[in-house]
């Protein structure tokens, strides 16, 4: 009962190299703070997965401040509003 | 053992997609009034938002496709009560946890923050890492021009 993919993942418990060069750079592309320093083309896999985990951490952060805000203006949103307009016809 | 080498797609859908889950979400709890309920604290609010935004974007991102949005749901299901049942599509490898144990600190690390991180295999973590980063930094972007545009007077 080991269809492609769990064979795949149970066997091997690494992907190709390749692979995985590829999804960490993806991962590095998308972290701001390694994407600014261009001379130095070798970061560690480690500072990756650190800047990885802070930027995860920032992000959920400003989830949680943004959600702040966003409760404090809906409160203050009046049902006749324009904003309530436009959020009402977004919801259309 | 030649594993095709295919690239990994970590795409992630338009911003409007997010913005239309995460108003829907909103308008949800209006509707459910949880915002005029006089024994609902402001907290109490923060949290239903804040559970609106990560239910909706992983609803927005991939629904039952993503682990890390399966294990969301799945996580917010089991705070209302709900028993979920996603179809199995792929035997899940949790015994592999074990030997992920040779892991770095940082991968770790990573686990603990990604939701579902702990049952996957170090390349799926990565791949799965990359997308939930593209899904938040666009939700976060929804939230933001949310603000912006109920702020501006």
């Amino acid at each position: 009962m080991s269809n492609r993919r769990s064979r795949q993942s149970s066997s091997t418990l690494r992907i190709s190299d390749d692979q995985m060069i590829d999804l960490v750079s993806k991962l590095r592309l998308l972290l701001p703070e390694i994407r600014e320093r261009r001379r130095s083309d070798k970061v560690s896999a480690s500072k990756v997965l650190q800047e990885t985990c802070n930027y995860i951490r920032k992000l959920h952060r400003e989830v949680d401040n943004l959600s702040d805000r966003l409760s404090q203006l809906l409160d203050s949103v009046d049902e006749d509003s324009q904003e309530a307009a436009v959020i009402r016809s977004l919801l259309m | 053992m030649a594993s095709a080498d295919k690239p990994i797609n970590t795409d992630v859908p338009e911003k409007d997609v997010f913005a239309l889950h995460f108003l829907q979400s909103l308008s949800n709890l209006r509707r459910q009034n949880a915002f005029n309920s006089p024994d609902d604290t402001t907290n109490n609010r923060v949290k239903k938002i804040k559970k609106a935004a990560y239910v909706s974007m992983a609803r927005a991102a991939g629904g039952t496709n993503r682990l890390w949005s399966r294990a969301l749901l799945r996580r917010a299901a089991k705070e209302n009560n709900k028993v979920v049942i996603f179809s199995r599509r792929k035997k899940r490898v949790t015994w592999l946890r074990r030997s992920n144990r040779r892991d770095p600190v940082d991968a770790e690390r990573l686990r603990n923050l990604l939701p579902g991180g702990g049952a996957m295999e170090t390349s799926k973590l990565m791949e799965e890492t990359a997308h939930y980063i593209k899904c938040l930094s666009m939700q976060v972007k929804v939230m933001q021009c949310l603000v912006d545009g109920l702020s501006a007077k």
